[in-house]
C-alpha cells in the first residue's frame, strides 16, 4: 500500500507490523488483540495483559502520570481502567475485556515514560482474569485490522497537513 | 567568519553555574526548558549563572567543553530522554542538578501547554514554576 | 513488498542559546512546519540527532535534509554532514540578514518586532528551498 509520508511493512521475521509515518517507527504486535481506541490485549492464559498501542502513546505525548483501577476491581470491557495524563491531552483507557483486576503495573508510578518507551513491554498496564475470555475476544480487532485501522488515520491526518 | 553575540562565553568564567536546556524542538516541553533557562540567566539569577548551546557542546566545541568542566552545571530536559544530562556527562561536565519539565508538570497537575513556537498561557505559568525549581538549585549550589 | 514513502524534508535547525539568531533559527523553523509546509516537512530534534536519536538519525539517512544555522558555527550543517550526509540546503541566518548580527532590541528570549520579521524572513526562504528540494526528487 502507498500513503504519502507512509512506509508499510510486515517482515515475516519480525513480531511486529510496522509502518514509518514522518520520522517516527509505529508498531503494531503480532498476535494480539486490539480495540479502536488503542488498547490490546495479550492473552497469557489464564490471564490477560493489557497496554496501549505505540500509536497512541505516539499521538498522546510524553507521559506525566498513569491513574489505573484498584487491584482486585472487576471491570466490564469498555469500562474506564485508568487514564494516561500527558503534557498534551488526558486519554481515558477504556478495557478490552471484562475481568478482575490481578495486578497493576506499579512501576507506572515511578516510570510513567515506560509507556511512551515500550508500549508492548514494560509499559503494560494491568493484568486481568478474564470472565467471558471467547465472547470478548470476537469483538476485538485483529493485529491486521488494527494494522490497516492505523494506516487509515495516519493517511487522514497527512491529507490534513496538506489542505492547510 | 566568527560571529559572536556580546556576551560570548568566556571559557575561563568560574563561581557561575551553567544552566544547560536541551532546547528539543518539536515539543512544548522542549521550549519550556528553554524559556525557563532564559528566565534564569537573563533574569532571575543573572549574575551567577549563564546558558550555553547544547548543540555546541554536544559537537565537541573546546570553550563549551571546558566551561561545563571547570563550572558547576544544572540541565534541564525537556522530555526523558534527557539528551542535556546525558551529554553533560559525556562531556565531564560537573553535573550539580539535572531537573526534568515533566517532573514540573508533574507538580503542576492540569496545565497543558499546547504550543511549540510561541508558548500559550499554561506553557508560561509551567515555564515560571520550572525557573522557581531552577533557581532553587542555583541557591543551594551557591549555599545562598 | 515495501512501498518508500514519498519524499519529505527533514529540517534540522540549531536552537542556539548564546545569541538571539538561535532563537531565530528555532522559530522559523516551527513556522515551516507548522504554517508554511506541515505535510512536506519534519523537524530533527538537533541535540537527539548528535547523541544518536535512532529516528532523527535514520531519518536524515534517507531523505533530503535543510539545516538552519543562526551562527558561523554551523552547529546544524557540521553536525548533519558527519552523521547522515550533506545537507540538500543550508541557511545561516546572518546570511539572510545581511552578514550581519540582527540588532533586536528584546532579549534572546523575548523577540522584538525587527527580529520577528527577520524570522518569518528566514521561514520564507525555508519553505524555498524545501519546494526546490521536493521538485528536484520527483
Amino acid at each position: 500500500m502507498r500513503l504519502k509520508g507512509i512506509k508499510v511493512g510486515d517482515s515475516k521475521l519480525s513480531e511486529y507490523l510496522q509502518t514509518v509515518f514522518e520520522k517516527f517507527e509505529l508498531r503494531v504486535r503480532k498476535g494480539y488483540y486490539y480495540t479502536e481506541d488503542g488498547l490490546w490485549a495479550s492473552v497469557e492464559d489464564p490471564k490477560i495483559r493489557v497496554g496501549v498501542t505505540d500509536y497512541l502513546q505516539r499521538t498522546g505525548g510524553d507521559v506525566a502520570f498513569v491513574e489505573l483501577v484498584k487491584l482486585g476491581s472487576t471491570v466490564q470491557k469498555q469500562t474506564e481502567i485508568g487514564t494516561l495524563e500527558t503534557a498534551k491531552t488526558t486519554v481515558s483507557l477504556l478495557s478490552p475485556i471484562s475481568g478482575t483486576v490481578e495486578e497493576v503495573n506499579g512501576m507506572l508510578l515511578e516510570k510513567p515514560e515506560l509507556v511512551n518507551s515500550d508500549p508492548y513491554g514494560e509499559g503494560w498496564l494491568i493484568i486481568l482474569t478474564p470472565h467471558s475470555l471467547e465472547d470478548d475476544l470476537k469483538s476485538l480487532m485483529s493485529a491486521d485490522d488494527y494494522f490497516q485501522l492505523m494506516l487509515k488515520r495516519l493517511e487522514t491526518e497527512h491529507e490534513k497537513l496538506e489542505s492547510r | 567568519m566568527r560571529n559572536w553575540s556580546p556576551d560570548r562565553l568566556n571559557s575561563t568564567t568560574q563561581n557561575k553555574v551553567i544552566v544547560i536546556p536541551c532546547s528539543g524542538i518539536g515539543k512544548a516541553l522542549g521550549t519550556v526548558g528553554r524559556e525557563a533557562t532564559y528566565a534564569i540567566v537573563e533574569n532571575m539569577r543573572k549574575d551567577v549563572t549563564q546558558t550555553i548551546c547544547l548543540a555546541l557542546l554536544v559537537s565537541g566545541d573546546e570553550e563549551s567543553v571546558q566551561l561545563v568542566q571547570r563550572n558547576k552545571c544544572i540541565t534541564v530536559d525537556g522530555c526523558p530522554l534527557r539528551c542535556a544530562e546525558k551529554n553533560v556527562r559525556i562531556a565531564g561536565g560537573d553535573l550539580a542538578a539535572s531537573l526534568r519539565v515533566v517532573d514540573a508538570l508533574r507538580e503542576n497537575r492540569g496545565l497543558k501547554p499546547k504550543s511549540v513556537t510561541f508558548l500559550d498561557r499554561d506553557g508560561q505559568q509551567l515555564t515560571r514554576a520550572v525557573a522557581e525549581q531552577i533557581a532553587s538549585k542555583v541557591d543551594a549550589i551557591l549555599g545562598a | 513488498m515495501v512501498d518508500l514513502p514519498e519524499k519529505m524534508v527533514g529540517i534540522i535547525s540549531c536552537s542556539g542559546e548564546a545569541c538571539v539568531e538561535g532563537t531565530i533559527s528555532r522559530i522559523a523553523t516551527l513556522l515551516v512546519l507548522e504554517k508554511l509546509r506541515p505535510a512536506q516537512t519534519v523537524t530533527i530534534c538537533l541535540p537527539l540527532f548528535l547523541a544518536g536519536g535512532k529516528e532523527e538519525r535514520a531519518f536524515a539517512r534517507f531523505y533530503p535534509t535543510i539545516t538552519v544555522d543562526g551562527c558561523q558555527k554551523l552547529c546544524a550543517k557540521i553536525g548533519t554532514e558527519r552523521y547522515s550526509g550533506k545537507p540538500a540546503s543550508s541557511i545561516v541566518v546572518t546570511d539572510l540578514n545581511g552578514n550581519k548580527n540582527c540588532s533586536t532590541t528584546g532579549s534572546k528570549r523575548k523577540l522584538d518586532d525587527q527580529a520577528i520579521g527577520l524570522a518569518e524572513k528566514v521561514a520564507e526562504r525555508i519553505a524555498q528551498e524545501v519546494d526546490e528540494v521536493l521538485n528536484h526528487w520527483k
